[in-house]
């Protein structure tokens, strides 16, 4: 094979179909290679930050659970309260979303979806992110 | 009183136009159209003004009829791709800059820093000011996912020597392959800084094309996604990444130019220049550096890249089979780029027992911080309480550093050639 400088095989320049996948070849096995190294290499040496720099801090976490309680209990406390409102304001606001009136629907029972965020909070970073990029 | 008007009109531009006959007359003409089309896609569409303005007003400066040997012109591409004005230094060709500082205009000169090689790295300081490699930092994983989404840069690289093979008459070699294969990484300064050095013929062409189909990825990306991967996959919620310490986010960009250096020397002036900016913003000491570098001389420095890429658009290398093939393939890297990222995004998801969604794979490509968006875009379609962002964000950035060492790959195999 004639590898001098020049060569057709070397610039690739009027080379056949099958020279030109076997060099295409080549190049992406060595070329994805050692793309594929550098960043596994970053990768390992990133897991080693977070071995060395990643220490739990240790918290105490007594006095914060003493705090919450009450407030806790005080917020039981509104709901039961507050059955009958509760349930109106859910029954306007499935009716809002169904476009139909509050007469044809009786909410039977309801449970609160343990949420991630709450949906205010989720419409405001939505709309953050539509802003911002 | 005449005859100094009839030497006025001889020296405008509607004369210039004729003078090389009809046919260069008409190429002139639709080059100024293709301008004209591309400011409208910068100015009422949108698509990346900040960089298609400046392409697109640099091809209309540069195509403007002008006279033979006139004064007035403001580039001379042939000076930097035609070997009969370069001069010969020990069997390589290399630009005449005595020639060009001597007797260039404006956009020659401003050229001199695409030609050197000093722009793309400039704006790579910028960049990384402007990156938060925090994500990846706590997410090490996702940086493999910015290897993935090379892939397209490879596959394309074998497709543009297979069409070379299929039509002779493009006259592509390795060199042009791999300037076309890089637009696969989304990353414009670093498909900038390859083509400069190994198919300065082809660079409007490889540039105008990168650039447009980053602009275009919100529309490229999504139905691959959907595609590639399951409607569950697409549903998972990732658990929230760790806080990141000051002193990994310092050590960071050190590490990385170290080991880039060992392993691949010529990815160092992209990679080398995006961690220093990194390291501006967050050694927290250089605030004022790390401003100024992120808002004006990036803005300059864009303005001046813009401009002369665009300006080396003229018909003679523009209006060619080559461009034709070169915004094809340009499409197929950002194909299979996007794939590339979605696949190993899919082996994550099963090795990890569903704790990676395969979505943020895709952001592997380094168009920051689009592909990263288009990710949570998607997500949020199939659970409207998921926010990907954050995680897609680690190949995102990783994808940045992933293009510039293949492109750096390139360099150090063909360079020489």
């Amino acid at each position: 094979m004639d590898l001098s400088s020049g060569s057709h095989l070397v610039t690739g320049k009027g080379i056949t179909m099958s020279e030109a996948l076997g060099m295409g070849g080549e190049t992406v096995v060595i070329g994805l290679g050692i793309v594929f190294a550098v960043l596994a290499i970053l990768m390992i040496v990133l897991y080693i930050f977070g071995v060395i720099f990643n220490k739990k801090p240790k918290a105490d976490p007594t006095p914060q659970k003493a705090e919450e309680a009450p407030v806790m209990q005080a917020a039981e406390a509104v709901q039961e309260e507050d059955e009958d409102e509760l349930i109106a304001v859910l029954t306007a606001a499935v009716a809002a979303s169904l476009g139909t009136s509050t007469y044809n629907l009786r909410i039977k029972s309801y449970r609160r979806v343990p949420p991630k965020r709450p949906a205010w909070n989720r419409a405001g970073i939505n709309d953050v992110i539509g802003n911002r990029f | 009183m005449l005859e100094s008007f009839v030497s006025f009109l001889s020296n405008t531009g509607a004369a210039a136009l004729f003078q090389n006959g009809g046919l260069d007359a008409l190429k002139t003409i639709i080059m100024l159209a293709v301008a004209c089309v591309l400011l409208y896609l910068a100015i009422v569409k949108k698509y990346e003004p900040l960089l298609l303005l400046p392409i697109a007003f640099g091809m209309l400066l540069t195509n403007l009829p002008m006279l033979r040997d006139s004064s007035a012109i403001m580039m001379h591409t042939e000076w930097f791709t035609d070997s009969q004005y370069m001069i010969n230094e020990h069997g390589h060709m290399n630009i005449d800059v005595g020639m060009v500082v001597r007797n260039g205009g404006l956009l020659d000169l401003l050229y001199l820093g695409v030609k050197l090689g000093i722009y793309p790295p400039l704006i790579f300081v910028g960049i990384g000011c402007m990156t938060d490699f925090g994500p990846l930092i706590a997410n090490p994983k996702s940086i493999l996912l910015g290897a993935a989404a090379q892939f397209g840069v490879f596959f394309t690289f074998i497709g543009a020597l297979v069409l070379s093979a299929c039509i002779p008459a493009l006259g592509w070699g390795v060199k042009e392959a791999a300037s076309i294969g890089i637009i696969g990484g989304a990353d414009g300064p670093t498909a900038i800084y390859v083509t400069k050095s190994l198919a300065p013929a082809l660079l409007p062409a490889i540039a105008v094309a990168a650039y447009s189909y980053m602009a275009l990825i919100p529309i490229i990306q999504p139905p691959f996604m959907k595609l590639l991967t399951t409607k569950k996959a697409r549903g998972i919620v990732m658990e929230q990444l760790r806080p990141v310490s000051k002193t990994e986010r310092i050590l960071f960009p050190i590490v990385v130019t170290l080991v880039v250096a060992f392993i691949i020397p010529d990815a160092v002036s992209l990679v080398g220049c995006l961690m220093l900016g990194n390291l501006f913003k967050e050694s927290g000491v250089c605030d004022r550096l790390s401003k100024t570098a992120q808002n004006e001389l990036m803005n300059i420095v864009t303005i001046f890249l813009g401009v002369t890429v665009g300006a080396t658009a003229n018909a003679a290398s523009f209006l060619t089979a080559s461009t034709l093939g070169i915004v094809c393939l340009g499409l197929v890297a950002f194909i299979f780029s996007t794939c590339g990222g979605l696949l190993l995004g899919d082996i994550m998801c099963i090795l990890t027992k569903g704790k990676v969604n395969p979505l943020i794979g895709s952001a592997g490509v380094s168009a920051v911080p689009m592909a990263a968006r288009v990710s949570q875009t998607v997500g949020q379609k199939e659970n409207p309480s998921n926010f990907l962002l954050m995680h897609a964000m680690g190949p995102n950035v990783a994808g940045v550093i992933g293009s510039a060492v293949a492109a750096g790959v390139f360099l150090s195999m063909f360079n020489g050639l």
